[in-house]
């Protein structure tokens, strides 16, 4: 099977306003593709997503999502100012559908993704029934 | 003179503040023991259970609030209220429950349940005044649920404690939840059997009062 990865940049989010940006987001994980966002996503933001995703859970399509941020946030004053004024906070954030995402797990060094290949087979058929 | 005044108001401040009862919210991912905590803090305290514990993910799936308990510690009386949060969780798949001897049918009936529960939960940030953060000693402390949970509270400036559960597990470590967030306050303890319960009592006295 195919497994689609967007890379979204800080530019295109920035644009967006929280709500906007989060629908934007379980718009694409609906349809099973990973989303990678170049920034990471403010404490709030990831209370709505995750309510968001509540309310989009259904028994037969969507069981919801795994989620990672990984901070790599401004230190001095200057750069929280810049940050501020860009509206963004610096790192990223990968979002992707349960379904597909096994777990992502964070090691020492880095951030481990562990993704299915395999639907099941009752799925496939449906699939290919479409 | 002035800063005379200013003292005996902050004194008087403090007594009214005193007597008001703090909210205090349980949350945490599902099954790391909130309602067994719940339970016992309001059997020491109150002399009765409240709530049902399950092994089964999202058995609390309502807020549920428990009111009027007076804790005593070296350090004086606590006012307060528990409000026992459903678990917070990014996904809910009905089948896992099937896994218990559910019917597809109660399975489903619980998932959308408790995915209501898990917004209830998240609605409630805006009514806690301070929270424990119940975490299981026994599992990956660094999680993005958990990690989403104390940085909504820092965000809103809520004051919290990180209960470190399950310590009488053998393979409970709860230290690594102390390196993983140590920018707070981390109290290992068992709700199950009350080990070091005492020192969360006392802890709340301090920190979130
Ligand atoms: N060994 C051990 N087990 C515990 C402890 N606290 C809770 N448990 C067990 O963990 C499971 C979950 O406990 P609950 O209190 O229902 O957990 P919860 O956080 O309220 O879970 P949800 O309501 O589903 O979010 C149950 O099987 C409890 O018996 C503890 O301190 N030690
Ligand atoms: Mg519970």
């Amino acid at each position: 099977m195919e497994i689609q990865l967007d890379f979204v940049s800080a530019e295109t989010l920035a644009r967006k306003g929280s709500a906007e940006k989060i629908s934007f987001i379980l718009d694409k994980i609906k349809r099973n593709i990973i989303v990678v966002l170049e920034e990471a996503l403010e404490p709030q933001e990831e209370a709505e997503l995750i309510e968001a995703t509540m309310r989009e859970i259904d028994a037969e399509e969507f069981h919801g999502i795994e989620f990672y941020r990984i901070d790599s946030r401004a230190k001095g004053l200057r750069e929280k100012i810049a940050e501020y004024i860009a509206g963004r906070r610096h790192g990223i954030t990968i979002v992707g559908p349960t379904r597909l995402i096994e777990a992502i797990k964070r090691e020492p060094d880095y951030i481990s993704m562990l993704a299915k290949v395999d639907i099941p087979q009752e799925e496939k058929k449906k699939k290919g029934g479409e | 003179m002035l800063s005379e005044l200013k003292k005996s108001l902050q004194k008087l401040l403090k007594i009214f503040n005193r007597k008001k009862q703090i909210q205090l919210g349980f949350y945490g991912p599902v099954n790391a023991g909130k309602t067994t905590l719940a339970n016992r803090i309001s059997l020491d305290w109150l002399g009765k259970e409240v709530g049902t514990v399950s092994e089964v993910p999202h058995e609390t799936r309502h807020v549920q609030k428990i009111e009027n308990i007076v804790v005593t510690t070296n350090n004086g009386e606590l006012k307060m209220n528990i409000v026992d949060m459903p678990g917070i969780a990014t996904q809910v798949d009905y089948k896992s429950f099937k896994a218990f001897g559910m019917s597809e049918e109660d399975a489903k009936a619980r998932a959308r349940e408790a995915t209501k529960g898990v917004i209830e939960a998240i609605k409630w940030l805006d009514n806690v005044d301070a929270v424990l953060v119940v975490l299981d000693s026994t599992q990956d402390p660094y999680t993005q649920v958990n990690v989403t949970i104390i940085g909504n509270l820092e965000a809103r400036g809520i004051p919290m404690i990180i209960v470190a559960n399950k310590i009488d597990l053998p393979e409970a470590n709860p230290d690594s939840i102390a390196s993983a967030f140590p920018q707070h306050v981390v109290v290992p303890i068992s709700a199950a059997t009350g080990e070091n319960i005492e020192k969360l009592y006392e802890a709340i006295q301090e920190h979130l009062t």
